[in-house]
């Protein structure tokens, strides 16, 4: 099994794909699906092969890794679950060929990625992936998102580029873990690194300053590419962050700086970030009036916890970041899918235009059900196990600050997964939805998929724990410490399995209780308690706008970046034109102006030199 | 996990329901008395549940039943989880974070329910009731992470086994009496206790989540909130009031904690939902903070920046 011929058959069966979507786009978007399972199956066997290298075209250079192991099934697992919706939207899509085409390439972009051995590669790939995507976003709702999309993940690229020409001039090598491994000595030029190269991971997982492109994108992106873009594309800012504290040794290089509550400052200032971003993502979601923005917004919180745990490079912080990443992946894509079964079907992701969606499509309802729990991180799903253990290394660190926005965040999320499972899901079916088809089978496939591994993780973690303690165990940190499905931690134990057991014992008594007394009467939702009044539109009686009015009151006037950001758009923009106005007027005889006082400048500055 | 430990659990479920039950019939008599009123005789919360449980009943659809299923499987659930007096039915699960966390499913579930009933007074009631809970539940777990971070635990039985090593002083709420202070607030808010009960609000919006039931449903809600209440209360009593050595003085710290809560509920009005989020974050938030600062300051030898 080799790596670089896995990714010259990707680029080949992405053009293949290409020129197939160009006679027939069904048959493309077929192709997609089975050019990423197959991607999908390779990677799995790739197992076999960790610690072995491989080389492409001389240039890129690869190392099968646990690390990148572990990310490419993520992301190949969230790329082949999507790809069963992509037949659906062929219709849809202006450019339907071109879609399969970066579609595919956007994965080949990812796989590179986490498999790199050195910074060039890791540049190449991280580019593919950035240029592929963003000629994806614009052919959905809008095309500005797609410009921000770019413009911010050009700040990351031009962090990551900066790293790989710095350090190439002072070591003379590209290879990672030499690269970081001679900045261990070194703290000021490592500080500078550090920050340089941590930034494209900011930007990608959309960490505050820079969330503001999620909802834009996430939100206005076709419905198929959503949840690669929140489940899969964002998780490459989680591998970059990992590669800044686990490879990178910054725990050690910042040893003699100063610390707070044990944690050198620039670490600890990032940590802050991710706070931030939980918080205002927590608050964004909330108030947000489109399905899509709010699952946007909530990656962005949960980006956050992604990044506290990861930072913490310990043995539970670390292992609740990784583990997490995975959750929110599965569950995040299992969300985007089944709202774009609803839009689908309604043409809309505006929550207070849906409502009574569960008589319609109850399977797609409790796919949603489950992977919103696990986003709320709440057993017995998967986000509740890497949720516990994130807090359990802040409690253990006794990281206050950081502790309130990660409960901020997780009783703020039951608030805004809430909203569309209410507004959506249950309440009053609108009159002109009363006449939907159910979805057909081959989108329930992959939610039912991504749903159940949700559940599969929150009842049975061991095996991706396991998979984690080898990543921790590469990089030097003690593995997270397993007994059966139990997991050890310093202050507690978490046994997932007993809890989903437990919850069960429970469910069932309250079951036989509920069966020992009469059955009820089946009345129509119509026919409720309504003070009196007399109401017939079933639209006017579905409670859905502004869901947490008193709530957003209370915020209702922040500060926001996006303002901020157009205000600077708008004066790069004068400059821009003042520029074009002096320079490249349409007037001659103002360009003969400026051609001449250019020849003086040059002239006198021969005759001075 | 074996056959006893589920038939230990069982028993405590019907221990909690009955004692909760009979604590709430004879609160309903002291309620009466601080309005200067006879009261209902004790056991009417056993007459009225029982009532309801045998009445016919309305369903709006199956999520409308399996939500109501599902809070009351997910409330008992975390129940059997509770150590009562140093007893547990399922050793070594008491965990802080399970059971708050565990608690949440049940309140999904009801949360679900109610919505699925498609009253829009219900979904309003559910809207207040999860931003009460971002108001109360913050500072509470913020000073149980001071705790945690002190004792080196997050396990129920071992916090009230480190409080019984000695007399009174040993107690959290005498030694962190701001963490104390602060908990006792919150669970004010955790039970739905005045001055914040916005999103009951009988007079107001209908009871809330509560308006569409009726029969079984309604019974099975009535036997919810008791298990609730018990788990709640059974927190605050093993972190802060030292658990139990023996059960009767478990029992009697609860019966003081639970009815000083409901005395306090009697004399005092209602917030509105803005104001209590408001007044969470001012006041016990800050407090919270406080007394986490000075527990990892202290812990840490008066040092945190070096």
């Amino acid at each position: 099994m080799d790596l670089s011929l896995m990714a010259i058959l990707l680029l080949i069966g992405s053009f293949i794909t290409y020129f197939v979507s160009r006679s027939n786009k069904k048959v493309g978007s077929y192709l997609t699906i089975l050019i990423t399972l197959f991607a999908l199956m390779y990677v799995y066997i790739l197992k076999n092969n960790i610690g072995l290298t491989y080389e492409l075209f001389g240039v890129i250079t690869f190392k099968v890794t646990y690390l990148g192991w572990y990310f490419s099934i993520i992301m190949a697992t969230v790329y082949f679950s999507a790809a069963f919706f992509n037949p659906f939207w062929m219709e849809k899509f202006l450019y339907p060929s071109q879609y399969n085409l970066m579609y595919l390439l956007s994965f080949l972009g990812t796989i590179g990625l986490f498999f790199s051995n050195d910074l060039l590669t890791i540049f190449i790939f991280w580019e593919i992936t950035v240029w592929t995507s963003t000629f994806i976003i614009p052919l959905g709702k809008s095309r500005k998102a797609g410009v921000m999309y770019f413009v911010i993940s050009s700040i990351g690229s031009m962090g990551l580029l900066f790293t790989l020409m710095l350090m190439y001039n002072k070591v003379g090598t590209l290879e990672i873990s030499k690269v970081f491994n001679m900045l261990a000595n070194e703290p000021k030029l490592a500080s500078i690194v550090f920050v340089m190269f941590i930034l494209s991971g900011l930007t990608k997982m959309g960490i505050f300053p820079f969330h503001i492109w999620l909802p834009q994108a996430h939100g206005n992106a076709p419905n198929t590419f959503s949840p690669v873009l929140s489940g899969g594309l964002v998780k490459m800012g989680g591998f970059i962050t990992f590669l800044s504290v686990g490879v990178f040794p910054a725990y050690e290089a910042f040893k003699d700086g100063l610390h707070i509550a044990g944690i050198p400052i620039l670490i600890y200032i990032m940590m802050l970030l991710g706070a931030v971003s939980i918080i205002v993502g927590t608050l964004m979601a909330i108030k947000s009036e489109d399905a899509k923005k709010l699952l946007a917004y909530s990656s962005v919180a949960n980006g956050g916890y992604i990044l506290i745990g990861i930072l913490l490079a310990d043995q539970l912080g670390l292992a609740g970041g990784m583990m997490h990443m995975l959750n929110h992946a599965f569950a995040s894509a299992a969300s985007f899918l089944a709202i774009a079964v609803v839009a689908y079907k309604t043409n809309t992701t505006k929550i207070s235009e849906l409502g009574g969606m569960i008589h319609k499509m109850p399977v797609t309802y409790t796919v949603f059900l489950i992977s919103i729990i696990s986003l709320a991180g709440i057993p017995p799903m998967g986000g509740f196990v890497s949720k516990w253990l994130i807090i359990q290394a802040l409690a253990d660190k006794g990281l206050l600050l950081i502790a309130f926005a990660a409960f901020f965040g997780s009783i703020g999320s039951f608030l805004y997964v809430f909203r569309p499972l209410s507004a959506v899901f249950l309440g009053q079916v609108a009159e002109r939805n009363e006449n939907l088809t159910p979805p057909s089978n081959m989108m329930r496939v992959p939610m039912i998929f991504l749903a159940g591994l949700v559940l599969y993780f929150g009842v049975l973690p061991r095996g991706v724990l396991e998979i984690i303690g080898k990543i921790q165990a590469s990089v030097g940190i003690t593995p997270v410490e397993l007994n059966g499905q139990a997991i050890m931690a310093v202050n507690g134990n978490l046994d997932a399995l007993k809890v989903f057991v437990i919850f069960g014992f429970g469910f069932v008594l309250a079951l036989l209780l509920f069966l020992a007394f009469k059955k009820p009467r089946k009345v129509d939702l119509m026919d409720t308690y309504t003070s009196a009044e007399f109401i017939y539109t079933k639209e006017l009686y579905h409670y859905a706008h502004d869901f947490y009015a008193p709530f957003e009151r209370l915020y209702g006037n922040h500060p926001s970046v996006e303002k901020w950001a157009d205000q600077i758009s708008y004066k790069v923009k004068e400059v821009g034109d003042l520029v074009n106005k002096v320079f490249f007027n349409f007037n001659p005889s103002l360009s003969i102006l400026w051609i001449t006082v250019l020849i003086v400048i040059i002239y006198l500055g021969g005759v001075i030199i | 996990m074996n056959l006893i430990n589920f038939l230990q659990a069982i028993g405590i479920v019907l221990f909690a329901f009955i004692f909760q039950t009979s604590l709430t019939g004879i609160n309903r008599k002291i309620t009466a008395r601080i309005q200067r009123r006879r009261g209902p005789v004790w056991y009417q919360q056993f007459l009225d549940i029982f009532k309801a449980l045998t009445k016919t009943s309305i369903t709006h659809g199956w999520i409308y039943d399996f939500g109501v299923i599902m809070a009351l499987g997910g409330i008992a659930a975390t129940l059997m989880m509770v150590p009562i007096a140093g007893f547990e039915s399922f050793p070594g699960m008491d965990n802080i974070f399970i059971i708050t966390y565990l608690l949440a499913v049940g309140m999904l579930g009801m949360a679900m329910s109610a919505s699925g009933s498609g009253n829009p007074w219900a979904a309003i009631g559910v809207s207040r009731a999860l931003t009460s809970m971002l108001a109360y539940d913050i500072p509470f777990m913020l000073v149980m992470i001071g705790l945690i971070f002190k004792f080196d635990t997050a396990s129920l039985s071992n916090f009230a086994a480190l409080q019984q090593t000695g007399s009174i002083v040993t107690w959290n709420i005498i030694k962190y009496p701001i963490g104390g202070f602060v908990a006792l607030i919150s669970l004010q808010g955790m039970l739905g206790k005045k001055p914040f009960d916005n999103f009951i609000a009988p007079a107001e919006i209908a009871s809330g989540p509560m308006v569409e039931y009726g029969g079984k449903h309604l019974g099975m809600l009535f036997i919810l909130h008791e298990l609730s209440t018990f788990i709640e209360v059974g927190l605050i009593v093993n972190i802060f009031f030292g658990g139990g050595p023996t059960v009767i003085a478990f029992l009697v710290k609860y019966v003081i904690v639970y009815t000083l809560t409901n005395m306090v509920s009697q004399v005092l009005a209602r917030f509105k939902v803005d104001q209590m989020v408001m007044f969470y974050y001012k006041v016990p938030l800050a407090l919270a903070f406080i007394q986490g600062f000075i527990i990892v300051i202290t812990n840490s030898g008066g040092v945190l920046w070096f």
